[in-house]
């Protein structure tokens, strides 16, 4: 909000980064301090999803979309039970907001939250930074506003992959999701059983959870650390591996789970879930440059040629000529890696790789942006993976099929002859349109 | 998919000329489609009937026809050409009906030529209302309740069920057009019976009134594989039941939450595919309820349109041009995003900036209708702004209108207190003012929501400009520091708006501003919100703390060209058609071009037409701003109309160095009195005239000149305030009138030329030499503004003994004003008598027509020649050349919008756009004039003649020519009197208040096939007026000149002998219009 609107003197706040930039401006939620890397999200809308997503855990997240708030805020947007982020920069914060389901202004919200929050700093210059630059350090203070100080303290503050921020977000217990009614009386209807799927919670969306509720699935969503004998115990139909925040090598006991369950039984994995699983299968991982939080990044299904217009969120990522060497006669002859995979978006080619631990694995989905992978299938046991946002919250609906996909490929292996240890992988090959909400209703 | 190689020409269809609802939007489109698809090796033909626009040049298609948009003449293009497919999503709802027209003909089938970027089906569903709901209820999407009526009866029947208010919406009208929102029965009788006439299918759809839900619109495209996005949201301010076309509208939406807003995108996708858009761009809209969040679909465009090029400029994302590609096989994910280069288009636009759009309107010059807006589109032009928050782009946005506000303030704005209340609820050009009045006058947000309707979230933000306001005048500029000049500054307030807050004068607050640092930065508008490094230079101004710029030096010497802001009558597209072609020409003599500019619907705004844009308003302060920037080496004010002209002084006086003719040079052309002193001293005759600042003055000047009178306020284009006066009583009132148009100047009286021959003529001068690129006849006679007078090029009835003394004289003139670049002059003949009207120092509208008749580009040569280059050295053709043939410029005018403004041509102008027509002959050359305006000509039927008593002679001949020619006559009784006597028979009907069966009932009955109607030249309201807007009600043609009748009467006959004009191809005239300026350059 303008100064010159408002009433009362705010507090003023400040923004650090380890570079040494410094944005003076005011405090639009709590006060205080908060340390963390600071990323740029370009949603335009969805600001209480990005806040309450869990995988913004030891991040300040910066805003593209200069005005903030505007409908305020509502608990159907809620992505977990609280805030995860470090502290939230906006060029210009909305108190007064208007919507029909609003139940309170976004600033009160983050007070309420704890979050510290500044506005009125030039987020486009804020942003062409980080992206010259890469993710950095940074603190927002409303205490400590002499510039020097705060710049020293952000050098000396410790980097975001040190910490294991999966245990931070990840719930201590079990609990159940039940499946949603009409999509379970719809599965019965033809025949179809119950599906049970347990969740690795490593800071999972409530997006996620409702998807798989909606596909039919009742859902456990158990700790990070929860071993892998437990879940199999479980007698899971299928099982999943969410998204979370920070380094993914930080999460050993998850990554450990993926690599016990992986050919066991039907595995889906999205964001940090995609980075276990592929590591699992020998992958290295990459830190991207500034990473991709937004909702408008386009991925090419390499199965079905159709781009989605995908919501992301992560600033690690697999690298796939890590997996292992190319199968040629799946991959059009080619024996040599590109590191640029659109080089298959424009053969029209879906590559394979032989991996160490579990066969082979096919390149699914790529990022028409920057060539980076996308999703991941393993041919020779029951498992895929994305790298995007599926459930989206904030953003589109382009993927939702995917959801459809994993129960899919769960009743394919319910269904599978004795003793296969693979199914057919034309599970994961469903158009965009078809996976889109609202055909699904009609 | 890669490009298709079964296809080699593609045929362009334009959107004719510009009218209300339909743009010059689409010339930036069709520029754009025609541009790349010659790119990627098409062949190119194009046919629009206007010649302002950039795509009709004949370097932008391989085959360039300026020809009536009508199945006839578009057939034998295709029987000539052999095109292998037909591009009609680009030329708006004209192309399209042409499109299914030349199907349903069969044309399409027997030439073999394929419909690409949308197929005929789509284009039925999208278009009629029944088809289109019954497709939305079978993808489950809810439209409003509804029922078609083919009559009256059917109508009320409909509306008694579904309950008042109702709306009505004809089917296949352009902009809405006879559309509207009946509250009761009288309403709807008025409505839906012109809602019916005007439906070329007799059909109105009745509907369940949604007035006061949000309106949505989503801005979609899709490919041949089925990839769908979706470029931007579009949300109108003023909620359902104003055309989007007349609403404030802001990108993005901004009251939807995530949940929303994905919702729409899945029914906007999910539309396109029931639809069967095949490829390309369209556009749905949305109406939301703002109390649950309920969705239904009002419609959606099949093609591009003003919103998808609004949506081009808002967010960077080339729409038409990428639509083009896919309608010839590309998908999204193999064009390249021209802005990143290095990411595809198959992706959807962020952006970090808001943007509004708002409406400008033009009632003053339609005096008599109802300036309330609704569901039919009334506005003539719109600005857009960029800001970084709502606040900002909507201050921006209103002082982009030039209609004299610098922003949101009060300053001299006269608010209608009796009608105050009704005026902020009720959508009016104004409501904007009138609401942020009421929030000074201390209502709440949560009354002025109840009562307009518009969103709190709006009413809000707008609340805060009002405390902002409060708050600066409390501190004043003694008392405003740094921070909050710069908080003023965010919030988009202007330095003269500041000013008048603080009382205090703009340019001390511009210098107390630059003395505190208070500096605009750069930003860039690049389609991903900076996640990637854009490669073009499309920029918006805005302030920021931390002075972040974006800008970047250029190598080359620059040339700032300041273009003509919004489209209003007098001012439109033919402007920024000069400066689109200067940029052109700079570029190529090696300068960094850079254009600002603040009109979305045009080329000039278009990122790649110059090296650098400027999405800014055209005011002082803003061009100040962006010339600070860039420090050019010169700044163009002389081709963009009246808006840069009238900064020309400022800005030389602030040190600017301006391109071309001075601002002192202006001075003597726009100063009367200077320019009289002119004249007098070459010995030139000009019509005596006179200045008068008060009734009694003008009383005086009247009893020396004596009437007729031409009068007009000082300091106005197209005409505005003029009138023509016969006595001393009107000359009174016009007086009266006169202080409330531009009050502290004085009005200016001219003897007025009865009968004379008015001509245009636009020269191009280097300070010494001249050259006289066009001399344009009018047809109309003196009296009528040259902007609603058709003209031909060459002049049809002058003796070459005075064209050679008009170009003499314009010589003469050019070297005493020492004009570098364009010149207008426009003269009158009258008794062998040269008399010069006036002089502009300027491009002029009529550039583009003269250009493309003559085959030289004039506004290409005047850059030239402003960047040093003698005329001489531009290798142009011989003045004296002998055209192959002819070349006839006509006015579109709005009547149809304005119900109850007289319909009637005269000294101020009012028409929105022009068609050319070319033949060997004069008469066909202006039945092509006709037949793009009309498309259909009258061939039969009854001709209603009623003339005033001074053209009573000259009628004769041309109604016995007409009863020759098969039509029946018709007269009023006076009329008849003299047909009978020159033995013409003809029927004598009743004036209106004669009794029944009168001339109106005749009309109604659909008796009349068209009408000459001649007004007589003082207070003839009455039953003229109500005459002439019935006919535009039923959209009978008709003619209110004598001189405008024999050019009809010669037009009917000439089609009448021939099976059909032919066509001709621009680049086969024996004087092409080519650009000969570069071979000896």
């Amino acid at each position: 909000m303008n100064p010159l609107a408002f009433e009362d003197a705010r507090p003023p706040a400040l923004l650090a980064l380890e570079d040494g930039t410094c944005l003076r401006g005011y405090a639009c939620g709590a006060l205080g301090e908060a340390f963390g890397e600071v990323v740029f999200n370009t949603s335009m809308v969805g600001y209480q999803e990005i806040v309450t997503d869990p995988s913004y855990a030891g991040q300040i997240v910066t805003l593209t979309y200069p005005q903030v708030g505007n409908y305020g805020v509502s608990e159907l947007a809620m992505q977990s039970a609280g805030t995860a982020l470090k502290g939230l920069v906006v060029r210009d914060m909305c108190h007064i907001p208007s919507h029909w389901q609003s139940a309170g202004s976004f600033p009160d919200f983050l007070r309420a939250h704890n979050v510290v929050a500044i506005e009125g700093v030039d987020t486009r210059a804020l942003t062409l930074r980080i992206r010259n630059t890469g993710a950095m350090r940074a603190a927002i203070s409303t205490v400590d506003l002499n510039p020097e100080s705060l710049v020293a303290r952000v050098i000396a503050s410790p980097a975001i992959s040190a910490h294991n921020y999966v245990a931070d977000v990840s719930p201590r217990q079990e609990r159940k999701v039940p499946a949603d009614a009409q999509a379970l009386e719809k599965r019965l209807a033809v025949g179809k059983p119950a599906l049970h799927v347990v969740a690795y919670d490593c800071g999972e969306k409530r997006g996620i959870e409702d998807e798989l509720a909606v596909a039919g699935c009742t859902v456990t969503c158990v700790p990070f650390d929860t071993p892998a004998s437990r879940v199999l115990s479980l007698a899971p139909d299928g099982v999943f591996f969410s998204n979370g925040p920070g380094d993914p090598q930080q999460v050993t006991q998850t990554a450990q789970a993926a690599k016990d369950i992986l050919g066991k039984v039907p595995v889906f994995g999205i964001c940090l879930g995609n980075q276990l699983v592929s590591m699992a299968a020998g992958a290295q991982i990459e830190k991207l440059p500034f990473g991709h939080h937004g909702g408008n990044e386009p991925v090419m299904n390499l199965l079905t040629h159709r781009v989605e217009v995908t919501a992301q969120n992560h600033n690690y990522g697999l690298v796939f000529e890590s997996m292992g060497p190319l199968v040629p006669e799946l991959s059009g002859a080619e024996t040599e890696h590109v590191h640029d995979l659109r080089h298959w978006v424009e053969r029209g080619i879906a590559p394979v790789v032989e991996t160490k631990n579990h066969g082979r694995v096919r390149l699914t989905h790529v990022n028409l942006n920057d060539g980076t992978p996308e999703g991941i299938q393993f041919l020779d046991i029951p498992a895929f993976s994305v790298q995007y946002h599926p459930e989206s919250r904030p953003g589109p609906h382009d993927s939702r099929y995917l959801f459809q996909a994993f129960v899919r490929l769960m009743d394919a292996w319910r269904e599978r002859d004795d003793g296969a240890s693979r199914v057919s992988p034309a599970y994961l090959s469903i158009d965009v349109r078809e996976g889109r909400p609202h055909h699904a209703e009609a | 998919m890669p490009r298709r190689e079964d296809i080699n020409k593609v045929l362009v269809i334009g959107s004719g000329p510009i009218v209300i609802g339909q743009a010059c939007e689409f010339d930036y489109s069709g520029t754009q489609a025609c541009r790349v698809l010659r790119r990627e090796g098409y062949e190119v033909v194009l046919v629009n009937s206007n010649p302002a626009t950039i795509m009709t040049d004949p370097e932008t298609a391989d085959r360039t026809y300026v020809e009536p948009i009508t199945v006839d003449a578009v057939s034998k293009i295709i029987e000539r050409e052999r095109p292998d497919a037909l591009l009609p999503n680009m030329g708006g709802q004209t192309a399209l009906n042409c499109a299914v027209a030349l199907g349903e003909a069969g044309v399409l089938d027997r030439f073999d030529v394929e419909v690409i970027g949308c197929d005929l089906d789509s284009i039925r569903i999208g278009e009629d209302r029944e088809l289109f709901a019954a497709a939305m209820r079978d993808i489950g999407l809810e439209v409003a309740a509804s029922g078609f009526a083919h009559t009256l009866d059917e109508a009320l029947a409909t509306s008694e069920e579904l309950g008042y208010p109702v709306v009505i919406r004809p089917s296949f009208t352009l902009g809405g057009a006879g559309g509207g929102i009946a509250h009761n029965a009288n309403e709807l009788r008025v409505i839906a019976s012109q809602g019916l006439s005007l439906s070329p299918t007799t059909e109105v759809l009745v509907e369940q009134s949604i007035e006061g839900w949000k309106e949505i619109e989503m801005e979609v495209m899709r490919d041949a594989t089925g990839n769908g996005i979706v470029i931007c949201s579009i949300e109108n301010v003023d909620p359902m039941g104003v055309h989007t076309g007349d609403s404030i509208t802001v990108a993005p939406a901004q009251t939807l939450s995530d949940m929303e807003l994905q919702r729409l995108r899945d029914y906007s996708l999910a539309c396109l595919e029931r639809v069967g858009v095949a490829t390309g761009g369209s556009n749905v809209q949305f109406a939301v309820n703002p109390s649950d969040g309920r969705v239904i679909v009002i419609e959606m465009n099949p093609r591009v349109s003003r919103s998808s090029a609004l949506a081009s400029k808002a967010t960077g994302f080339p729409i038409a041009k990428a639509a083009a590609l896919l309608a010839v096989g590309y998908t999204l994910d193999e064009i390249t995003n021209d802005i990143t280069r290095v990411t595809p288009a198959c992706f959807e636009p962020s952006i970090d900036y808001c943007v509004v759009k708002v409406p400008r309107f033009a009632f003053e010059k339609f005096k008599g209708t109802s300036e309330e807006l609704t569901t039919r589109m009334k506005s003539v032009g719109e600005a857009m702004a960029i800001g970084r928050t709502f606040e900002e782009a909507l201050q921006k946005a209103l002082r982009s209108l030039e209609d004299g506000h610098d922003g949101l303030s009060d300053e001299g704005q006269l608010f209608d207190e009796d009608r105050f209340d009704e005026l902020v609820a009720g959508p009016t050009a104004e409501r904007i003012y009138y609401v942020a009045e009421a929030l000074r006058r201390g209502w709440t947000v949560e009354h002025i929501a109840r009562v307009s309707s518009i969103d709190p979230w709006y009413l809000h933000r707008i609340a805060d400009i009002i405390t902002a306001e409060r708050t600066i005048s409390r501190l004043g500029l003694a008392g405003m520091d740094r921070r909050c000049l710069l908080a003023a500054k965010q919030m988009g307030f202007s330095d003269a708006q500041i000013a008048h807050l603080v009382h205090s004068k703009e340019d001390v607050i511009r210098a107390v501003r630059e003395a505190l640092g208070v500096l605009p930065v750069v930003k860039t508008v690049d389609t991903c919100a900076g996640e990637f490094a854009a490669q073009t230079s499309y920029h918006y101004l805005t302030y920021e703390d931390g002075n972040a710029s974006e800008h970047v030096e250029a190598g080359k010497p620059r040339v700032v060209i300041l273009s003509a802001g919004p489209n209003r009558i007098g001012q439109g597209i033919e402007f920024d058609y000069c400066c689109v072609h200067a940029a052109y020409a700079l570029r190529e003599m090696g300068y960094e071009t850079v254009m600002v500019n603040c009109n979305p619907e045009t080329v000039s705004t278009d990122y790649d037409t110059s090296d650098r844009l400027y999405f800014e308003p055209l005011t002082f302060e803003d061009v100040m701003n962006v010339i600070e920037v860039e420090q050019p080496a010169g700044v163009i004010v002389t081709l963009g109309g009246q808006t840069p002209i009238k900064l020309a002084h400022r800005l030389e006086e602030a040190g600017v160095p301006l391109m071309g003719t001075s601002s002192e040079a202006i001075d003597l052309a726009e100063d009367r009195d200077r320019f009289s002193a002119l004249l007098d001293r070459l010995a030139i005759p000009y019509p005596p005239s006179s200045v008068a600042s008060t009734p009694e003055e003008a009383r005086g000047a009247a009893r020396t000149l004596g009437y007729p009178l031409i009068v007009r306020p000082s300091y106005v284009l197209g005409g505005r305030g003029m009138a023509i006066v016969y006595s001393d009583e009107a000359l009174a009132s016009y007086m009266e009138e006169a202080a409330h148009i531009t009050p502290d100047h004085p009005v200016y009286l001219d003897a007025f030329l009865e009968d004379a021959i008015e001509l245009d003529v636009d020269a191009l001068a280097d300070g010494e030499d001249c050259y006289v690129g066009a001399v344009l006849e009018h047809i109309e006679e003196c009296g009528i503004h040259s902007g609603d007078s058709a003209c031909c090029y060459p002049p049809f009835s002058l003796s070459d003994v005075m064209v050679e003394r008009i170009r003499q004289t314009t010589r003469e003139l050019a070297r005493s004003c020492e004009i570098r670049g364009l010149l207008n002059v426009q003269y009158a003949v009258k008794d062998e008598q040269l008399y010069v009207i006036e002089l502009n120092p300027r491009a002029s509208r009529t550039v583009p027509f003269s250009s493309k008749a003559s085959g030289v580009a004039l506004a290409k040569h005047a850059a030239r020649i402003m960047a040093g280059k003698p005329i001489g050295s531009l290798g142009l053709p011989s003045e004296t050349r002998e055209p192959s043939h002819f070349a006839v410029k006509e006015a579109v005018m709005p009547w149809a919008r304005f119900p109850g403004s007289d319909v009637r041509l005269g000294p101020e102008m009012r028409s929105t756009g022009e068609v050319m027509g070319i033949a060997a002959t004069f008469p066909e050359a202006y039945a092509k004039t006709r037949q793009a305006i009309d498309y259909e000509m009258p061939a039969e039927g009854s001709v209603f003649i009623s003339v005033r008593d001074a053209d009573k002679r000259s009628i004769a001949p041309v109604a016995f020519a007409l009863a020759q020619m098969g039509y029946r006559i018709m007269a009023t009784k006076g009329t008849a009197k003299t047909l009978r006597a020159a033995g013409i028979s003809c029927e004598v009907l009743m004036r209106i208040g004669e009794g029944h069966p009168n001339v109106l009932d005749r009309i109604t009955e659909g008796d009349i096939s068209f009408i000459i109607n001649t007004p007589h030249g003082h207070g003839s309201r009455g039953d003229g007026e109500a005459l002439r807007s019935e006919a535009v009600n039923r959209g009978i043609s008709l003619v209110s000149t004598l001189s405008g009748a024999t050019a009809l009467l010669q037009a009917l006959a000439t089609l009448r002998e021939s099976a059909g004009l032919p066509v001709y191809a621009l680049q086969d005239l024996s004087s092409a219009p080519t650009d000969h300026g570069t071979s000896r350059a």
